[in-house]
């Protein structure tokens, strides 16, 4: 079996990679967009696209019955949910099942399971998987979070049972903060989630975050493809990662790959999935949790396994029984991502929209970029700010570094902020070379980052740029202290015509 | 050919001369000789000290913003620039003080009203982009003047959203 046409039920660059695989498996792709996405990448690249209403993502990406509407009038036999938005919604998957549509991603019931966070953890300890030591219920008294914590020895995270995105979670090292902590986690959970349930568990300090990338075919056949480690994170959100992880030797691999299937098979997983574990400094793991959903950083286990996950993903979907077994699959070389977001480093991180003026991706031998803008388009202020992903392989993890440092230097976008210049420093940085990353990164060596010291040399280049673009062509807007027309000075370009960057009525 | 810019805040003078095909431009305390290549509207090449220095630039308004190198700059006219605010708050015309979005967003609440007395940081507005909220802070103790906008409207970086009457010193 295989599909004619899939709708893309998502946005952005994952949109377009999804569209991208269907395109080359020779299946016909229909986008869906809000009123301020029609000009989006995703929209321009599909065969067709159909409106799904107004920009908020609760009036268009969220709406399940239009979505399902659109696959209905145009034909389209799948739905590719991306990540995010419906991706790990069992609601929908059931409704697309009502509506005789196919949800490419795992079985409505595995995504229910491993999305409440305490079955999961029981599931899991069931199937014996190791689990960080915590509650194994939400409790209905709050006198027994001091009593678990007790147990359980402080330090101790208070997590939402419904969450992710490091939402609801506080750390608490005293009894004495201990309530409060269980009250703002419940309360960010519930204004999150719309479900205010939070548990306790041990806090590991300093953890690696290193994850495996499963698939299931729904035959019984279940593979590893190794880990992605991922331990550099902002705010508990991730921005760089990477495959292999610098910590593990072939035989934690092997017994964390294992476990990880394990941990599918217990939960009756479909289609890709990942598990995610927290590794402590003594190399012991402990589950954390499922992502039930193609990840942001997949690419870097496409990159170093040779296997395109979404084209699997579609396969899976379609009943195909997996073309190989885990003897199959190898781990070559080193792959990096960096995840660049439309936000400004040097602001705090704050958001930031706008238009793409102008734009330069880098390119070369192994290097990847997994984009959703373009030049001349404006990047909405509703929606997540991730704009594209940038991805390097090389043989070795010191070349691979390189590679990125390179590709980021060549990487231009003007117009908007965005966070290259943070990463540029994030891949040089010695530790982060000798491969000591752990989730205290960032906080440890990046918590007052600027974008560098003066650089009186780039700044002469830049101001000499300025200086000619601006004796070559008037500025817009009041011009500079510059000579008059008549005075300008002749050069061969100038003088092929009016040279002017930008111009008028864009 | 003498400039003066802007760059970070500070007052940059540049001047830029041409002999035999080599500009000579003296600028953030220094010169650098180079030959100047136009590749496109938005790409210039400097081939100085043997290198080949690749710079990109766009016009955005009165402002021009150039990447040299890995590193960004943002460039406007000193002139055109006086008078121009660069802070999340300012003084209004008639002597008010007002409180500026930091960043395009959508209002997503109001969190004082006309008429109310507010402290130095307290939240006033809070605008939400990208998922992100980002609290909008009074700058200094006075009363709420005007408050400029709604819940649900979108606003662009550094529009007025709330107007303070400083407290009489």
């Amino acid at each position: 079996m295989s599909f004619k046409k899939i709708l893309v039920a998502n946005r952005g660059e994952i949109a377009v990679r999804v569209i991208r695989a269907c395109r080359e498996m020779g299946i016909r792709t229909v986008a869906v967009y809000s009123e301020c996405d029609r000009r989006s990448l995703h929209v321009l690249l599909a065969d067709e696209a159909v409106s799904i209403g107004p920009a908020p993502a609760v009036d268009s990406y969220l709406r399940m019955d239009r979505i399902i509407e659109a696959a209905r009038s145009t034909g389209a036999e799948a739905v590719h949910p991306g990540y995010g938005f419906l991706a790990e919604n069992a609601a929908f998957a059931r409704a697309c099942a009502d509506a005789g549509l196919v949800f490419i991603g795992p079985n409505a019931d595995a995504l229910e399971l491993v999305g409440d966070k305490v079955r999961a953890r029981r599931t899991m300890e069931k199937a014996g998987v190791p689990i960080i030591p915590g509650m194994s219920a939400v409790p209905s008294d709050k006198a027994e979070f001091a009593a678990a914590a007790r147990k359980l020895g402080y330090p101790v995270i208070v997590k939402a049972s419904a969450g992710g995105g490091g939402k609801g979670m506080r750390i608490v090292h005293e009894e004495k903060d201990l309530l409060a902590a269980v009250e703002a986690g419940m309360r960010e959970a519930g204004s999150a989630f719309g479900d205010s349930s939070v548990y306790l568990e041990k806090y590991i300090a300093e953890p690696r975050h290193v994850e495996f990338q499963v698939l299931a075919d729904g035959h019984g056949n279940v593979v590893h493809l190794f880990e992605r480690e991922c331990s550099i994170q902002r705010r508990h959100q991730k921005i760089v990662e990477e495959s292999p992880s610098p910590a593990l030797n072939p035989v934690l691999r092997s017994k964390m790959g294992e476990t990880a299937k394990r941990a599918m098979l217990a939960a009756g997983y479909t289609n890709a999935g990942t598990v995610e574990f927290l590794l402590d400094a003594d190399g012991r793991f402990y589950f954390m949790e499922v992502n039930a959903r193609l990840q942001v950083e997949h690419p870097v286990t496409e990159l170093v396994t040779g296997v395109d996950l979404v084209r699997q993903q579609i396969l899976a979907a379609a009943g195909d029984k997996l073309a190989f077994d885990q003897d199959d699959l190898r781990q070559r070389g080193q792959a990096i991502e960096c995840r660049i977001y439309a936000e400004d480093p040097s602001r705090n991180f704050l958001p930031s929209a706008g238009k793409v003026l102008f734009l330069k991706e880098p390119c070369g031998p192994g290097i990847r970029n997994d984009s959703g803008i373009y030049g001349g388009w404006e990047v909405p202020v509703h929606y997540d700010p991730i704009l594209a992903k940038l991805i390097v392989w090389a043989e070795d993890r010191e070349t691979a570094c390189r590679r990125m440092a390179a590709a980021l230097d060549d990487y231009a976008v003007l117009g908007i902020r965005t966070t290259i210049p943070f990463l540029r420093d994030v891949v040089r940085h010695p530790e982060f070379l000798a491969g000591r990353t752990t989730t205290a990164f960032i906080g440890k060596h990046f918590a007052a980052w600027s974008e560098g010291g003066p650089d009186e040399e780039k700044t002469r280049l830049a101001l000499a740029a300025a200086a000619y673009a601006d004796s070559s062509g008037p500025a817009r807007g009041g011009g500079p202290a510059g000579p008059a027309a008549s005075e300008r000075a002749e050069t061969p370009w100038t003088s092929l015509g009016g040279w002017r960057i930008g111009g008028p009525g864009e | 050919m003498k400039f003066e810019y802007l760059v970070d805040g500070a007052v940059q003078a540049v001047s830029l001369e041409k002999k035999d095909g080599v500009w000579t431009v003296s600028a953030a305390g220094g010169t650098l000789e180079a030959e100047i290549l136009r590749v496109s509207d938005n790409e210039i090449v400097l081939f100085t000290g043997g290198e080949a220095r690749r710079l990109f630039l766009a016009r955005d308004g009165d402002r021009l913003l150039v990447s040299a190198a890995g590193r960004e700059f943002v460039i406007s006219s000193a002139r055109a620039d006086s008078g121009r605010f660069h802070k999340g708050d300012d003084r209004s015309p008639d002597g008010g003080l007002e409180v500026r979005s930091p960043m395009p967003g959508k209002v997503i609440k109001l969190c004082a009203a006309e008429g109310d007395e507010c402290r130095k940081n307290q939240t006033l507005v809070i605008v939400e982009a990208m998922k992100m909220e980002n609290e909008v802070q009074a700058g200094l103790e006075g009363v709420v003047k005007k408050i400029h906008v709604a819940v649900g409207d979108l606003v662009d970086a550094e529009k007025t959203l709330v107007e303070i009457e400083p407290k009489a010193a």
